[in-house]
């Protein structure tokens, strides 16, 4: 009885992957063929959202959500507000005619490496491990343990990203006025 | 469930990356490809933890969702900034730095 309900836990965990999968990679698909930048921007969104469900399938619940917080409440919104206030019209973005030739192209140059990627993972250890699900609570006992040097780094990284992006947009010639 | 699977999607998800950062000229989806090459690293590093049931690759996957935020900010000031020096997001418009002639 208890076998049966790990197959069809299995089976569950199986069809919830695919779903995700194909979410992500026609979100993907999307975001790197579509001319218009909204669009692309609206498959990384579905990549996003799909790879937050990754997180959650993977037992990494804290991940899962830092993922909505930050990589879609923030950066993918971040990037949405950019593409509407530039607001390219259809004769502004670039002209790629051979788009698809180039995409061909460099797929074909590409496809070696994935094989080779997907092979060296593949020498990895091949099951899961039956691990307790790493909770926010586990998580923030490394994090402020062994990973506090890593964390403030990080804290300086985005301090610093923070100012250089006020300095890079700031108008040069407005100083001159003032 | 094997992570085999997910060894698969990571690879098909950083190639589909390095194919948009190499073949399009839109600003914003060399941004968005680089964004998701990122991503496709933090699904192994996760993926790894899982395996290897050990919880310091899900902090070091948040440590990197850190490190995409701020590259974020920076990618997209500096696309404001180049908008507004010559008005286009074609990549292949910005050679003031180059030597050869410009055209």
């Amino acid at each position: 009885m208890a076998k049966r309900a790990v197959v069809q836990n299995n089976m569950l965990e199986l069809i919830i992957f695919s779903i995700l999968t194909l979410f992500m990679l026609s979100g993907a698909i999307v975001m790197i063929t579509s001319k218009q930048t909204l669009f692309s921007a609206f498959g990384f969104l579905i990549t996003m959202v799909g790879l937050a469900g990754m997180f959650a399938l993977l037992d990494s619940r804290f991940l899962a959500i830092a993922q909505i917080m930050v990589s879609i409440g923030a950066v993918v919104v971040l990037s949405l507000l950019t593409i509407l206030t530039i607001n390219a019209r259809e004769s502004n973005l670039p002209d790629e005619p051979n788009k698809y030739k180039w995409m061909v192209f460099s797929s074909l140059l590409i496809a070696p490496i994935t094989f080779l990627l997907y092979k060296s993972l593949l020498t990895l250890n091949s099951n899961f491990s039956d691990m307790p699900t790493s909770t926010s609570k586990v998580v923030g006992e490394l994090l402020f343990s062994q990973w506090v040097l890593p964390f403030e780094i990080v804290s300086i990284l985005l301090l610093t990203a923070m100012l250089g992006a006020i300095i890079i947009v700031k108008d040069p010639r407005k100083k001159e006025e003032v | 469930m094997s992570p085999d699977l997910f060894y698969l999607l990571v690879s098909l998800l950083f190639s589909i990356g390095l194919v948009g950062l190499l073949s399009r000229k839109n600003l914003f989806v060399i941004y968005m490809s680089i964004e998701l090459m990122l991503s496709s690293v933090n699904l192994l590093l996760a993926t790894l933890s899982k395996v290897l049931g050990d919880a310091n690759g899900s902090v070091m996957a948040l440590l990197i969702i850190a490190i995409i935020a701020a590259e974020a900010a920076l990618f997209l000031a500096m696309i404001i900034h180049l908008y507004k020096e010559i008005r286009t997001i074609d990549a292949d418009e910005f050679n003031q730095l180059s030597e050869a002639e410009q055209c």
